[in-house]
C-alpha cells in the first residue's frame, strides 16, 4: 500500500529532522499545512435563467439555492460538505459573517428578497452533509450574466481566479450564443479547466442536435470542454421516486462521476505532484552529500576532482544568495516592469470608459438616466477592472517561471504556489442631485429678464415721447422674460451635464486609485512572496552542496580502518534516502 | 385616406420634383409613396432561436416559414399575399431570381439554387394566405448569432444606420429580457418625428409554454412575467406592451389534424401511471409515442392537450380552439390589430417622414428648406403625431395624475386602440349613442381638468391633448 501524500510528507520531515537538516523540514511543513485544507472550487456559472441553481440543488439533492421561473440569483452561493446544514451570509468585509436558518436563506440571495444585492453580501456559505460534496468539493452558484438585474454579472469574473474549474450551464432550447461563448473564452483565460452542461434536456426532444450543434461551436472557438446533458427535473423525480432507471436518464451519474473523478481527482493529483515535487527536491539534497562522501571513500583517487568540482559547484550555488544574484534581478525588473504596465492598462481602460461615459452623457439629460447610466457605468467599470486583473495574473505567472529558470533544472520543484485575490474596490456613483426649477424660480428669472427689457425699451420710447410703460416695452419685458427662462432652464441642463461629468470623473479616478492602489500591493506582494520562496531554496541548495563538501573532505581524510564501515553505513542511508525518492515518484505519478 | 395622409403625399410629391436630378433618390421616394398605399409591413425580429418563424407560421396560420431546432433563418424573408404561391430571390446588386417551390410535410422549402446566402439581399415569397391581406410580415434572422454576418444582416435591417428602417413596425420576440434585448429595441427609437415613442413595438414574451419548464401552469407563470416586464420602466419607455405567446402551441393549434387529435385522446384514456412516467421527459414520450406528436405540441402542449381532454373537450375542434385561446395568440393579434392595424395610416406615414427627414439631413439643395419646412407644418398640425408625444410622455411618468386618471388619459389618447369604443374602454359592439354620452362625460372631466387652477403646467398641457382627443371623437360620433 503505498503512503498518502499526507504520509510522505511526514515520512519526509521525520528523514530532515533525522539528518538535521531543520531548512528543509520547514518547507515541507508548508506543503503539510496546505494539504490540510484541500477544497476545491467549482464554480456554476452561464446567463441567467438558464437552470444553474436548479443545477445545483439536483446535485446536492437539497433545496439549497431558490428556484424561480421569473427572478434570478444576485449573490454568489457557496455550497459545501458539513455535518450539519447551516447557512453563514459573508458581507463586503470578510469579518461581517452572520448566521442564518436555512429556510430564510431565499430572502438572502434572490432577485426577490434582495433585489440588486441591496444588502451588500459578498456571498452566502452554504454547508450541507451530503456525501457527493466530501472530500473538498465546493460548488458556487453565481448570479447569470447578461440579465438586465444582475449588476453584479462582470463580479463573476473577480471570482474565477479562486475557482479549480468552471461549469458553463446552457439550456438545450437553443445552440450557443455569441455573448456565451465570449463569455467561455474570457473565463477559460483564468480557470482553464472547463466542463460545458446541457440542462433541460427533458423538455426537448432534439437536445441531441444542439449538443452536436454546440460541440461543433465549442471546436470551432478552438475550446477543449467536454459537454454533458443533464435533466434536472428528471434527477429530482428519479431522487423522490428512489429509481435508479430514471437517475440514469438524468445524466445526473456522468456529472458527479466527472466532478469527483476527472476534477476534484485532477486537483488531488495535482496536489500530490507538488508533494512529491518537494519530497523529491528534498532528497536530492539530502542524497547529495551522502554520494559525495561515498564517492570518496569508493575512489580516493580522484577524490581531488570531485573535491575541485564541489567547490566550483558551492561558489555557484553562493552566487545565487547573493542580493547581486541574477534571480533577484529578474524579478526586481519584472516586478518594476509588470507594475508599470498594469497600472498604464488600467488607465488606458478607464480613460476609454470614462470618454465614453462623456460622450453618452453629452447625448442624454442626466437627470433622465440616473438609474441606468449608474448601472452602466458600474457595470463597466467592474469589468474594466477584471479585464486588468485577468492580465496581471496571467503575468506574474509567467514572470515566476522566468525567475525559476535561474535555477537550472531544478527550477521546475521550486515553483512557488501563488496565491491571487481579485482587488475588491468599493467606489460607488452617485448621480448628482438635479436642481428644481419651480414655478416661483421661473417667476422670480422671468421678472428679473423683464424687468431689464421693459425699462431699456422703455427709456429708449421716452425720447419718442412715449411713457415709460407703454405696450411695446411691455412686449420687449415678456418677450426678454421668456428668454431668460429659456435661457436659464439651457443652462442648468448644461450644469447637470457638467456636474453628471464632474461626477463620473470623480468615479472613475476613485477606482483607478482603489484599484490601483490594490493591485500594487499584490504585485509587491507577490515580488515579497517569490524573493522569500527562492531566497529560502538557495539558501537550501547552498548548504546541501556545502556538506557534500564536507562529507568528501572528511572522507579523504578520513582513516582508512573506518572506511569501510561507513561505506556500509552511508549505502544504507542512501538507500533509505532513495527509498523515499522513489515513493515520492510512485506519488507524483 | 385622412388628412394627414394627404399632406404627407404631397410632401413625397414635392420631395420627388426637388430631387428629380437624383434618380436613385427620385425613385427612393417614389417607392414610398407606394409604399403608402401598400399593406403595413411589421418586421419580427429577436434574438436567435427567439421564436420568430414560428410565431410568423401562428399568425399566417400556416406552416410557411421555415423552422428547426438549429439556428434556421439566415436570409430576411418578405411574406406577402399574391394570388399563386411564388418565391423571389432579390441578391446584391441584381434583378430578382424566381426560386422554386417544395413543401415538405406542409412546411415550405425554399432551395436557394447555389446563391450563396450571405449575396441574398432578400427572399420575397407571395403567397395566398388570410393572415397576410393588410400586412407584410417580414421574418429576420436573429440578432446575438454565432455567425457574426447573420447578426449583422438581422441589425442592419432593423436599425440601419443612415436611414430609417424599412418596416413600419416591429413585433419583438424575447425568451427573458436580456440586456441585448434592450439595446437593440433602444436603437429603434427615433429621436426625431415621434420623439422617443414606442409606439412601432410590441414586445412578445415568446415560448411562453417553456418558461415554467413545461410544468401545466407554465403561462400562468409567463403572464405574470410579462405583466411585471410591461410596469418596468425601462421596457415600458421601449414599447406598447408585453404579451406571452406559446408560439408553437399556436401554429399547432391552427393546423390540428384528426389523427393527432385521435392519439391524444386514446393516450388521455389509458392508465394515467403509463401516460405520466411517458411524460416525464422528452426521450421517454419519444420511445413512448415517436416523435411526431412532440414536434407538434411539445411536452407542454401534450400535457395541456391531455388534460384538456380529459376535462372533456371531446373533438379537434374544440380542442384546438381552447389551444389557441390559451396560447396567447389570440391576444397578440389584438394588441397587434390595435397598435399597428388601426394605426397603420399613422405608421406608414410616420415612416415616410422619418424618411425624408434623414434624406433632408444628408442632402441639402435649393428646395429642401422648403421642404424642412412642410415637415414641421404636418408634425405640427397632425394631432395623431401629438397623441403620440404625449403617450410617450405619459409612458415615462413624470405627470402628477393619479394612477387611474393616468390610465384613462393613455386609452383616450389611443394606447390600446384607435377606435372611438377602445378609447372609451367600451366593448366593440355598443352603439353609437352610448358612445357619444361616454365621451361627452370624458370631454366635461377632462375639461375640468385642463382649467384647473392648481395643477402644474405639464398636467394641464395633457389635458388639452386629451380634451382635443374627445373633441375629434365627439364630432365623429355627432354626423
Amino acid at each position: 500500500m503505498p503512503p498518502t501524500a499526507a504520509e510522505l510528507l511526514d515520512l519526509a520531515i521525520r528523514a530532515t529532522t533525522a539528518y538535521r537538516r531543520e531548512d528543509l523540514g520547514e518547507r515541507l511543513a508548508v506543503a503539510r499545512r496546505r494539504l490540510l485544507d484541500p477544497e476545491v472550487r467549482v464554480l456554476v456559472v452561464g446567463e441567467f435563467k438558464q437552470g444553474k441553481s436548479m443545477l445545483v440543488n439536483s446535485l446536492v439533492d437539497a433545496p439549497v439555492c431558490p428556484v424561480d421561473d421569473d427572478l434570478a440569483t444576485a449573490v454568489p452561493t457557496l455550497v459545501r460538505h458539513a455535518p450539519e446544514p447551516s447557512v453563514v451570509l459573508v458581507g463586503d468585509d470578510e469579518r461581517q459573517r452572520r448566521s442564518v436558518p436555512i429556510d430564510q436563506l431565499a430572502q438572502h440571495v434572490s432577485e426577490a428578497g434582495n433585489p440588486g444585492n441591496r444588502e451588500h453580501l459578498r456571498h452566502a456559505e452554504v454547508g450541507v452533509p451530503r456525501a457527493v460534496l466530501s472530500g473538498g468539493l465546493c460548488i458556487v452558484d453565481t448570479p447569470g450574466v447578461g440579465g438586465l438585474d444582475s449588476a453584479h454579472g462582470a463580479s463573476t469574473m473577480a471570482v474565477l481566479p479562486t475557482a479549480d474549474a468552471v461549469i458553463l450551464v446552457s439550456d438545450a432550447a437553443q445552440e450557443y450564443t455569441a455573448p456565451e461563448l465570449d463569455f467561455l473564452r474570457q473565463a477559460m483565460k483564468m480557470c482553464p479547466t472547463v466542463l460545458c452542461v446541457l440542462t433541460k434536456t427533458d423538455l426537448y426532444p432534439q437536445w441531441r442536435r444542439i449538443a452536436e450543434l454546440n460541440r461543433g461551436h465549442l471546436a470551432a472557438a478552438d475550446v477543449d470542454a467536454d459537454l454533458i446533458a443533464v435533466s434536472s427535473t428528471l434527477r429530482q423525480h428519479a431522487i423522490r421516486t428512489n429509481s435508479q432507471r430514471l437517475n440514469e436518464e438524468s445524466g445526473f451519474p456522468e456529472l458527479i462521476s466527472r466532478l469527483r473523478n476527472d476534477i476534484l481527482g485532477q486537483a488531488a493529483a495535482l496536489a500530490d505532484r507538488s508533494v512529491a515535487n518537494d519530497v523529491l527536491s528534498v532528497t536530492a539534497q539530502l542524497s547529495a552529500s551522502m554520494q559525495a562522501e561515498l564517492a570518496a571513500y569508493r575512489d580516493p583517487n580522484h577524490a581531488g576532482d570531485l573535491i575541485a568540482e564541489l567547490t566550483r559547484a558551492r561558489t555557484r550555488a553562493d552566487a545565487l544568495r547573493e542580493r547581486s544574484a541574477r534571480w533577484q534581478q529578474t524579478l526586481n525588473d519584472g516586478v518594476s516592469d509588470l507594475i508599470a504596465d498594469i497600472e498604464y492598462d488600467l488607465r488606458d481602460r478607464m480613460r476609454h470608459l470614462l470618454r465614453e461615459a462623456e460622450e453618452e452623457l453629452e447625448r442624454v439629460d442626466p437627470a433622465t438616466v440616473d438609474e441606468e447610466f449608474t448601472l452602466w457605468l458600474h457595470q463597466r467599470g467592474a469589468a474594466a477592472a477584471s479585464a486588468n486583473f485577468v492580465w496581471a495574473h496571467q503575468r506574474a505567472q509567467w514572470l515566476a517561471r522566468q525567475v525559476a529558470e535561474h535555477f537550472g533544472d531544478a527550477g521546475d520543484q521550486a515553483m512557488p504556489d501563488l496565491d491571487f485575490h481579485a482587488p475588491n474596490a468599493t467606489s460607488s456613483f452617485e448621480m448628482p442631485g438635479a436642481e428644481r426649477f419651480g414655478l416661483g424660480q421661473k417667476v422670480i428669472t422671468g421678472m428679473r429678464g423683464g424687468y431689464g427689457g421693459t425699462i431699456m425699451i422703455g427709456m429708449l420710447s421716452t425720447v419718442a415721447g412715449l411713457a415709460l410703460l407703454n405696450p411695446v416695452s411691455v412686449a420687449a419685458g415678456v418677450l426678454l422674460g421668456r428668454k431668460t427662462v429659456k435661457d436659464e432652464r439651457k443652462r442648468m441642463l448644461q450644469r447637470r451635464r457638467s456636474e453628471a461629468k464632474v461626477a463620473a470623473r470623480r468615479f472613475v479616478d476613485d477606482l483607478i486609485f482603489q484599484v490601483g492602489k490594490e493591485s500594487r500591493d499584490l504585485l509587491r506582494e507577490l515580488q515579497r512572496t517569490l524573493r522569500d520562496h527562492f531566497t529560502a531554496y538557495a539558501k537550501e541548495l547552498s548548504r546541501s552542496v556545502q556538506e557534500a563538501l564536507t562529507a568528501a573532505q572528511q572522507a579523504v581524510n578520513g582513516d582508512a580502518g573506518s572506511r569501510d564501515g561507513r561505506i556500509k553505513d552511508v549505502t544504507a542511508e542512501l538507500g533509505r534516502v532513495d527509498h523515499l525518492a522513489s515513493l515520492a515518484r510512485g506519488l507524483g505519478r | 385616406m385622412s388628412r394627414l395622409g394627404g399632406q404627407v403625399r404631397t410632401l413625397l410629391r414635392d420631395a420627388v420634383e426637388v430631387f428629380r436630378e437624383t434618380p436613385e433618390i427620385a425613385q427612393g421616394l417614389r417607392d414610398h409613396l407606394d409604399r403608402l398605399d401598400g399593406p403595413l409591413r411589421v418586421a419580427i425580429a429577436g434574438q436567435v432561436k427567439a421564436g420568430k418563424s414560428t410565431l410568423l407560421n401562428a399568425l399566417v396560420g400556416e406552416r410557411l416559414a421555415p423552422t428547426d431546432a438549429g439556428e434556421c433563418t439566415r436570409i430576411v424573408t418578405w411574406y406577402r399575399r399574391g394570388h399563386r404561391p411564388r418565391v423571389s430571390a432579390h441578391p446584391l446588386g441584381g434583378g430578382p431570381r424566381q426560386l422554386r417551390i417544395d413543401r415538405v410535410g406542409g412546411a415550405l422549402r425554399i432551395d436557394l439554387e447555389g446563391l450563396n446566402p450571405a449575396h441574398v439581399e432578400r427572399l420575397v415569397v407571395d403567397w395566398p394566405a388570410q393572415g397576410l391581406s393588410d400586412t407584410i410580415l417580414i421574418d429576420t434572422p436573429g440578432i446575438a448569432s454565432l455567425s457574426a454576418d447573420v447578426s449583422a444582416r438581422a441589425n442592419g435591417f432593423l436599425a440601419p444606420d443612415d436611414e430609417p428602417s424599412e418596416a413600419d413596425a416591429v413585433v419583438y420576440l424575447m425568451r427573458h429580457l436580456h440586456s441585448a434585448d434592450l439595446r437593440l429595441l433602444e436603437s429603434f427609437h427615433d429621436n426625431g418625428i415621434a420623439r422617443a415613442n414606442p409606439v412601432n413595438t410590441i414586445a412578445v414574451l415568446s415560448r411562453a409554454d417553456e418558461i415554467g419548464v413545461g410544468r401545466v401552469d407554465a403561462l400562468m407563470s409567463a403572464a405574470k412575467i410579462a405583466r411585471r416586464y410591461r410596469t418596468d420602466p425601462r421596457l415600458r419607455r421601449l414599447c406598447q406592451g408585453v404579451v406571452p405567446v406559446a408560439g408553437l402551441l399556436a401554429e399547432t393549434a391552427r393546423s390540428l389534424h384528426q389523427q393527432e387529435f385521435d392519439a391524444l385522446a386514446r393516450m388521455a384514456v389509458t392508465s394515467r401511471d403509463e401516460v405520466e412516467s411517458a411524460l416525464l421527459s422528452a426521450d421517454r414520450f419519444v420511445r413512448y409515442a415517436g416523435l411526431g406528436l412532440l414536434e407538434r405540441f411539445g411536452l407542454f402542449g401534450v400535457r395541456l392537450s391531455l388534460a384538456l381532454i380529459r376535462q372533456g373537450f371531446g373533438d379537434p375542434g374544440r380542442l384546438a380552439a381552447e389551444l389557441t385561446r390559451r396560447s396567447g395568440v389570440d391576444e397578440l393579434r389584438a394588441v397587434f390589430a390595435a397598435q399597428f392595424t388601426q394605426r397603420r395610416d399613422l405608421l406608414k406615414c410616420r415612416s415616410a417622414l422619418l424618411a425624408v427627414d434623414a434624406l433632408l439631413s444628408r442632402d441639402s439643395r435649393p428646395g429642401t428648406p422648403v421642404l424642412r419646412d412642410d415637415i414641421e407644418r404636418i408634425l405640427a398640425g397632425a394631432h395623431e403625431f401629438t397623441e403620440l408625444r404625449v403617450l410617450g410622455a405619459l409612458r415615462s411618468g413624470a405627470f402628477d395624475l393619479t394612477d387611474h386618471a393616468a390610465d384613462e388619459a393613455e386609452r383616450l389618447l389611443g394606447a390600446g386602440g384607435a377606435q372611438p369604443w377602445s378609447r372609451l374602454g367600451l366593448p366593440a359592439d355598443v352603439g353609437r349613442d352610448e358612445q357619444r354620452a361616454a365621451v361627452l362625460d370624458a370631454l366635461a372631466r377632462w375639461q375640468r381638468q385642463a382649467e384647473n387652477p392648481l395643477a402644474r403646467k405639464a398636467t394641464v398641457d395633457v389635458a388639452r391633448v386629451v380634451v382635443r382627443s374627445c373633441e375629434g371623437m365627439a364630432a365623429d360620433l355627432a354626423d
